[in-house]
């Protein structure tokens, strides 16, 4: 429609999402941002001085004068990246199988079991952990019920170990693997596996040469939409990790809720934010933007 | 297929994949009605009591136990979390429904710009979202509390309302619009009659999403929550942290229900075309 | 023009619309058009796709404005007026129908808009589901027709305000040829018992010539012709008109004096004869259409031209056949000659030479005088 006419109503429609989202969302990233280059005062609170140390405390000099050069926030972030990285071969080992099961199976069917996967994921986040606490407790499921079966003699310990946090992890976010996997391999023409099949490949071939690379845009989302939260996961280590699993979300959560640094909160945040934006970008570049799929 | 034993393989594995999303889930919503008063995971008998315990009702399990949590605190969270929801899914679901007419039915030089802006919110790790939130209310003196969540809320609801609308936009062929306008009808007769119940589905969609999503939130919650305003979901993440008890159980099956319900309503008015 | 001249329905004046290339720069989709179409008229925007013709309906219906020029609606200029208060309705390409409502729902929109009461709006459905074939259809919604039965609501929906000008936006080129045929007919004695000004869209040159009273040929963004359809075959005004309607082999050359008669010489020495009238030294254009073609008597008279060729191949059309031959210049050509005149050509076989011969008054010329 021309454009003049509807520049009042493009207007009146924009306005409200603009101005709230301008205020309440880029405003505190913008606030946040500049925090990060304050002095943390010394009761908690800040002082208004420009001070880079909160980012050399992350690799580990804490002011460049004093405290001698301590690599333990580097290591933080570095296992939280290992984790995520990890868990993110876990839901695509996981996910990608299922995503090829559902979608051979008929319409009907296919409809349904999409539907029954995706509903776990409105339940909520503490409700489907407190599941887990459960099982991997020492008195939990899983070890009374071995127990019960004679196949172990004490109870098992799981919980507060990073195996217990990649299986939350991992069972949180399979629901973002798993749509992304679906969608692409969904729109996977399978004439192309059956031309494939024609032409004399094996199956373990067409997967490879076929189905895998017309795929590969479903990976890169699912992959980038699971690293996101894990990095800066903190329940999950939290009430399964216990304090011996400590991700960089939960250095976040000291800083504000109990260390009251919150500048060096501030700039541990920045810097899960830059990865994500530098995952984003790298997404958009090679995969385009008309494959975001939620 | 042409291999019916790796057909069998996929079977499998797709049958212990809904196993490991579903079993967690079943186990909780069995022993909840354990009545086993030490240790929750060995089965003893059949029992509502749990549930009796959490609305207040004296039983006898809880005389032998003590494990009562406030039953005031509860209903009180359970009360700002159904407020803070409806409230957030309400304002979200009309703004984020405007930008998506705006957007989605407009040529304009910042469209792009504007796809990214309600694009971030969602990719946006929640722990980043909520100190940024916090330290932003705390520096300019907005008191701690439901406003304070429901704004948070808000910032990355209107995206998730935004992008269910816009699929239902994208999908709906404009030249319809353009037929109602050279039928004879105003912009404003033309929006009523053709555009929303073309789109209600996906409003309706939005909306429920927006709903569970507040609902659910824990993460944003927990940092911008004042102390007098807990939720539902802070409240059992402070439960849990202070240690396990079979109430929870209790709880967290009655949640399981109601997301449960409400998700299938909200699936279902998304598929519907 | 006498001072006598009915009022045109639609005027469009000097229009230019620009629009920016998807690749950067600038696409000039209306250059400088001026048309107008009168009462009663079938009128045919034809043109092939991105020539302009969908943009230029388009600014008659509302939905772009121009950057300059005017467009005038039974004689008042309707600039900045948007759609909905413009006379004309629209029968879109994909029909546009509204999924959520009932076929009754569609046709009566346009009067529910307008605020007109029930009754009379169950009567006037009912006359223009009645009128387009489609009595009893009222309570189906889109979904439950066929792609013709879509075409006929979107019809009925359109004609049903009385619009002064209707405007079709190609609406047959989803359909398959034998209905597309039909409704071609239809929608000619559906405009003929209106007496609206119809206003048709299309790209297929076919469905305009056996339609349409008035063709508007458009290329590039500006008018190539205005006429009617034999005007348009017989003697078109450009090549692109002569190479867009009808099949025809097409030569381009100038013309030189030989004996009196003139000769239209090619670029690649090729000799046709020609009819009188172009001046020596003129460039032109000669379209030689199938029909004219037959084979050549033992001795052609001097009203004849006669073409050297070899004979390719025979394809059979049904009704007539069609012999492809070649020229010496390795140009193409085809002949469906008359029945009568078919003997000779059956006689040669492919691969062999024929000489074809043509009346020289036949083919049209096109002359570009220097």
């Amino acid at each position: 429609m021309a454009v003049k006419r509807d520049s009042r109503r493009l207007f009146a429609l924009l306005t409200p999402g603009t101005v709230f989202l301008g205020i309440f969302f880029l405003g505190p990233l913008a606030v946040m941002v500049v925090f990060s280059f304050l002095e943390p005062g010394l009761y908690g609170g800040v002082e208004w001085n420009f001070y880079h140390w909160n980012y050399g405390r992350i690799l580990g000099w804490a002011d460049g004068e004093w405290e001698d050069f301590d690599p333990v926030y580097a290591e933080i972030f570095f296992r939280s990246v290992r984790l995520a990285l990890t868990n993110v071969a876990i839901t695509l080992l996981i996910c990608y199988p299922a995503a090829l099961w559902v979608s051979g199976l008929s319409a009907r069917w296919r409809t349904f079991v999409v539907f029954i996967v995706t509903l776990p994921f409105f339940v909520s986040l503490v409700v489907r952990l407190f599941c887990w606490v459960l099982i991997l407790r020492p008195s939990g499921f899983l070890s009374s019920t071995l127990l019960g079966l004679g196949l172990i003699s004490e109870p098992i310990d799981i919980i507060y170990t990073e195996t217990a946090v990649l299986i939350g992890m991992a069972y949180i976010l399979l629901p973002f693997m798993f749509l992304p996997l679906y969608a692409s391999i969904e729109k996977l023409d399978h004439s192309l596996v059956e031309a494939s099949y024609d032409l004399g490949a094996n199956p373990y071939q067409t997967f490879l040469r076929v189905i895998l690379p017309s795929t590969l845009p479903g990976i890169a989302a699912g992959s980038v939409l699971v690293f996101i939260p894990s990095l800066g996961n903190f329940i999950v280590p939290d009430l399964l990790g216990g304090a011996k699993v400590l991700m960089i979300g939960n250095l976040v959560e000291q800083q504000f809720l109990s260390a009251r640094n919150w500048p060096f909160g501030s700039a541990l945040s920045v810097m899960i934010m830059l990865v994500m934006f530098l995952l984003i970008v790298i997404y958009l570049r090679r995969i385009g933007r008309s494959e975001i799929v939620r | 297929m042409r291999h019916p034993w790796l057909r069998r393989l996929l079977d499998f594995h797709g049958l212990l994949f809904l196993f490991f999303v579903y079993a967690p889930i079943i186990i909780v919503v069995v022993y909840s009605f354990n009545s086993h008063p030490v240790n929750m995971m060995v089965w003893k008998d059949f029992t509502f009591d749990w549930y009796l315990s959490i609305f207040g009702n004296p039983t006898k399990l809880n005389e032998q136990t003590l494990y009562v949590e406030s039953t005031d605190q509860l209903l009180a969270a359970v009360k700002n979390s159904l407020l803070v929801a409806s409230t957030t899914t309400a304002f979200s679901t009309i703004v984020g429904t405007a930008t998506a007419l705006a957007v989605y039915r407009h040529h304009f030089r910042l469209k792009p710009f504007y796809q990214g802006l309600l694009f971030m919110p969602m990719v946006m790790p929640d722990i980043v979202l909520g100190i940024a939130l916090l330290v932003f209310f705390v520096n300019f003196g907005i008191k701690l509390g439901l406003f304070s969540i429901i704004i948070g809320h808000c910032t990355f609801l209107i995206s998730y309302v935004f992008v269910v609308v816009s699929a239902r936009l994208a999908g709906m062929d404009d030249t319809l619009e353009q037929a109602s306008a050279d039928l004879g009808a105003n912009p404003w007769i033309t929006f009523r009659r053709v555009t929303l119940p073309q789109i209600l589905p996906g409003i309706v969609g939005g909306a429920l999403l927006a709903f569970i999503i507040s609902m659910d939130d824990l993460v944003i919650t927990y940092f911008i929550a004042g102390v007098d305003s807990t939720t539902l979901p802070v409240f059992i993440y402070g439960m849990l942290r202070r240690g396990v008890k079979p109430e929870i159980n209790a709880i967290a099956t009655l949640m399981l229900v109601f997301s449960f319900v409400i998700a299938s309503l909200g699936l279902y008015f998304r598929k519907r075309t | 023009m006498t001072g006598a001249a009915p009022e045109p329905i639609a005027e469009v004046r000097e229009a230019v619309k620009r629009f920016p290339a998807p690749e950067g720069g600038v696409v000039t989709a209306l250059d400088n058009i001026s048309l107008e179409v009168q009462q009663g008229q079938f009128a045919t925007l034809l043109g092939p796709s991105g020539c302009g013709k969908t943009t230029l309906l388009r600014t008659i219906s509302g939905f772009e404005d121009l950057d300059s020029g005017e467009v005038r609606i039974g004689g008042i200029p309707v600039t900045g007026v948007p759609p909905y208060r413009r006379p004309v309705n629209t029968v879109f390409q994909n029909y546009a129908l509204f999924p959520h409502l009932p076929v009754s729902g569609n046709v009566g929109y346009g009067l529910e808009v307008a605020g007109v009461q029930r009754s009379e709006r169950d009567r006037r459905v009912g006359e223009a589901l009645e009128r387009v074939g489609l009595s009893g259809f009222h309570r189906r919604k889109p979904a439950q027709l066929s792609g013709g039965q879509q075409q006929r609501v979107a019809l009925a929906r359109a004609i049903i305000n009385q619009p002064k000008l209707l405007l079709l936006d190609e609406p047959l080129s989803a359909l398959d040829r034998n209905l597309r045929q039909s409704m071609q007919l239809e929608l000619k004695s559906l405009q003929h018992d209106l007496g609206i000004c119809f206003l048709f869209v299309t790209h297929d040159q076919e469905e305009a010539l056996t339609m349409s009273d008035q063709v508007i040929v458009l290329n590039q963004g500006k008018i190539e012709q205005v006429g009617p359809p034999e005007v348009l075959y017989h003697r078109p005004a450009t090549r692109f008109v002569a190479e867009f309607i009808g099949d025809g082999a097409l030569f381009h050359g100038k013309i030189q004096n030989t004996d009196a008669d003139p000769v239209l010489v090619t670029e690649d020495g090729l000799r046709i004869a020609v009819g009188t009238g172009p001046g020596v030294g003129d460039s032109a254009t000669l379209i030689i259409r199938p029909e004219h073609l037959s084979i050549a008597p033992e001795d052609p008279d001097d009203s004849m031209g006669v073409l050297d060729a070899v004979l390719e191949q025979m394809v059979f059309k049904g009704a007539t056949r069609q012999y492809v031959c070649r020229l010496a210049n390795g140009a193409a050509i085809s002949a469906t000659p008359p029945e009568a005149s078919e003997e000779a050509f059956i006689r040669v076989r492919p691969g062999e030479p024929v000489r074809l011969a043509y009346r020289r008054s036949k083919p049209h010329l096109i002359v570009e005088t220097n």
